[in-house]
């Protein structure tokens, strides 16, 4: 069983990771933190991680359809 | 006193004189510099009531103990004075060479009085001061007046100066310097121009007093690697502070349509990586280790220097994707000496009042050409509309009338920084309690706020942690004078700012030795804001009434059906009053001021207010 989901990058992440937005399909019950590690996200840094607009704790599971931005913390200006 | 140059630079424009003041250690170790000291100076030297845009205002420019010593990012200056924006005190940072230049000529601070009687160039080169004429570029913009300068004195000089906004005293007329860099939000740019001061020019030969250079030459040589090392394997600078968009949009916090949206489809269209793409040029403020000004063309073919905040403002509040075209109302703002940010936000402010049918008007929301051609209208106080545009949002919905000022996104008179709050509590409440007015610069709360699964709480946690940052990024940061950036985007630690302070004042200063002084700085801000409002309550602390409203809610997107509840917003207020020692009107109680050694200010202010 396999869920599909879009994960989505801001800032610097898009040059590290060398994407902006990618559908990925993942086994059924990946968590986020499971989801950072398989697309190699630096987790010594802080990064803000939501699902479709909202924050999400990292032992969440990602479901179908799942919108997923990660994105440096940073300050705007 | 090493680490201060222990004077002040006097200057009355009306009589054309200047005196060279000295200060005690006792004002240092209680004001620290920057923005500490122009409080200080402007809380006790400014009469209450005076008309901010007339001759009895001053302009303060001051430096902070670690300002344009090589060391991360030191390279800002700050300029205050009252504001023609809110009436209260008012100012803002720039990086600029006048930072080191002003040091090196022997002043923390420069003090402008009085007004010219025709157009100034102020001329400081150590001990010397002059005034010159300037009306060769009185009525230019600040490109052509920068240029002008540096052809008389090259390039390595330090420069402020003003575009026709600032000459025209329009209320969010910034100052300008290095090309790219603006300061003084709440419009300091207009308080030169009613001095008729065009621009000032420094220069410096003299060195910088410290306890240990040879120390802190190498602690600033390495620092500024190490930084400039963190900001190469972030990659921050690819994209600067542009980066922030994408994220502001899909978590529903980008303004759009004069903040009624918080998310567009087209955005991505604006956003850093288009940004990035389009980059011509990149500019940064002297001892900068990541480069943040990202040089684009406009649709003249124009360099336009943008950030997150111009592009928000400029771009989706006003229904505007087209990079270069957003890039063009940049270009102009900075060339008329205009605040992006409240520039911004006052067009969408027209257009949407226009749309809603409180005022008659052919501007209409994506109108590029439309938004540049009142712009200029705006800078040159053009026509009713004109003239009245350029008194910033809140005043121009006091004539406007219909309802309108609920949608005047501004608090205190100075309008919101590119972060839609109609669901984000604590960011809101941090506008609402900043004490210059709606500015991102004093707690930037949000990515605490939204990166927890704590979005929509009203907690005293929230509270809190707006004091904590007010502290670091009011206080320390704007007293010492340094950018915020390396902390805040690289993690670099606030435990490396004691560090440089000690080393160059040889004292022993402790992180927690600053906490007191920022308090005691932002309690003289709200002391300055009672003095010109004995009246004021809570209700100056409140966004703007369309976050509270249920019938300006997303229809759809991550916060459908969602809004501020006044309430609990009101009850996270009263927690901010009660760990900063506030009554329930926002005032620092008696208490509060005698702890924070303003106990001469506090029966002082007595004369006009009462005091819990």
């Amino acid at each position: 069983m396999k869920v599909k989901v879009t994960v989505k990058l801001a800032g610097g992440l898009v040059h590290t990771l060398g994407f902006s937005e990618r559908e990925l399909e993942l086994p059924a019950g990946t968590t986020v933190a499971e989801l950072l590690d398989a697309i190699a996200i630096d987790r010594t840094r802080p990064v803000i991680v939501g699902r479709n607009g909202w924050a999400i704790d990292l032992v969440e599971e990602v479901r179908e359809g799942d919108r997923i931005l990660i994105s440096p913390v940073f300050s705007g200006g | 006193m090493d680490g201060w140059t222990g004077q002040f630079l006097r200057v009355d424009l009306t009589s054309r004189t200047f005196r060279i003041e000295t200060f005690s250690e006792e004002f240092a170790y209680t004001w620290i510099g920057g923005r500490g000291f122009a409080v200080k100076i402007l809380y006790d030297e400014l009469a209450p009531g005076i008309d901010p845009l007339g001759p009895d205002n001053k302009l303060v420019v001051a430096v902070g103990p670690i300002s344009g010593i090589p060391a991360p990012n030191t390279g800002k200056t700050i300029v205050a004075a009252k504001s023609p924006a809110t009436g209260g005190y008012g100012d803002g940072n720039l990086g600029t060479r006048v930072t080191d230049q002003l040091r090196k000529a022997g002043y923390d601070a420069l003090i402008v009085e009085g007004r010219a009687d025709r157009p100034t160039m102020l001329s400081i080169e150590d001990d010397r001061v002059e005034f010159l004429p300037a009306d060769e570029v009185w009525g230019k913009g600040t490109m052509e007046t920068n240029d002008w300068i540096y052809a008389r004195y090259g390039k390595g000089v330090g420069v402020l100066n003003i575009g026709q906004a600032g000459e025209n005293m329009v209320r969010f007329a910034v100052v300008r310097s290095l090309e790219g860099r603006s300061g003084g939000r709440p419009g300091m740019g207009a308080v030169m121009g009613s001095k008729l001061l065009k621009a000032i020019v420094v220069k410096g030969s003299k060195p910088i007093p410290q306890a240990f250079p040879a120390a802190m030459k190498t602690l600033g040589r390495d620092d500024l690697r190490t930084v400039h090392a963190m900001d190469k394997e972030a990659a921050w600078s690819i994209q600067g502070t542009t980066g922030v968009l994408p994220w502001c949009n899909e978590v529903a916090a980008l303004p759009v349509h004069n903040f009624r949206g918080t998310h567009h489809p087209d955005a991505w269209k604006v956003d850093g990586e288009r940004v990035h793409a389009a980059r011509v040029a990149t500019y940064g403020c002297p001892n900068c280790t990541m480069r943040c000004g990202i040089a684009i063309p406009d649709d003249e073919g124009r360099e336009a220097e943008v950030d997150y905040e111009n592009i928000g403002l400029l771009g989706p509040n006003l229904d505007l994707f087209d990079l270069a075209q957003v890039a063009a109302l940049n270009y102009l703002c900075d060339d008329y000496g205009l605040d992006t940010i409240s520039a911004g936000s006052v067009l969408g402010f027209y257009a949407d009042a226009i749309e809603r049918g409180a005022v008659a008007g052919d501007l209409r929301f994506g109108d590029a050409t439309g938004f540049k051609k009142v712009l200029g209208m705006i800078a040159r106080r053009e026509g009713e509309i004109g003239n009245l545009l350029a008194e910033g949002t809140l005043r121009a919905a006091r004539v406007f009338g219909h309802g309108s000022e609920d949608y005047a996104m501004q608090v205190k008179g100075l309008e919101i920084s590119a972060y839609n709050c109609k669901f984000i509590p604590g960011m809101a409440l941090a506008f609402g309690v900043s004490p210059i007015g709606a500015h991102h610069k004093e707690s930037w709360i949000i990515t605490f706020e939204v990166k927890q699964t704590t979005r929509g709480s009203y907690g005293r946690d929230k509270a809190q942690k707006i004091v904590d940052l007010q502290r670091i990024r009011g206080g320390l940061f704007e007293s010492i004078v340094t950018c915020r950036f390396p902390w805040v985007e690289l993690g670099w630690g606030v435990e490396h700012y004691p560090t440089y302070f000690n080393t160059i004042t040889g004292l022993d200063w402790k992180l927690e030795d600053f906490w007191p002084i920022s308090d005691r700085i932002y309690a003289l801000m709200k002391l300055f804001w009672l003095r010109e409002y004995p009246q004021t309550d809570r209700s100056a602390d409140f966004p703007p009434a369309a976050w509270f409203d249920p019938s300006n809610v997303d229809t759809e997107g991550p916060i459908a059906g969602m809004h501020l509840d006044r309430e609990q917003y009101d009850g996270m207020l009263q927690q901010y009053y009660d760990i900063r020692g506030y009554d329930t009107r926002g005032v620092p109680t008696r208490a509060t001021l005698e702890n924070l050694g303003l106990g001469a200010e506090a029966a002082a202010a007595e004369a006009y207010a009462t005091l819990g």
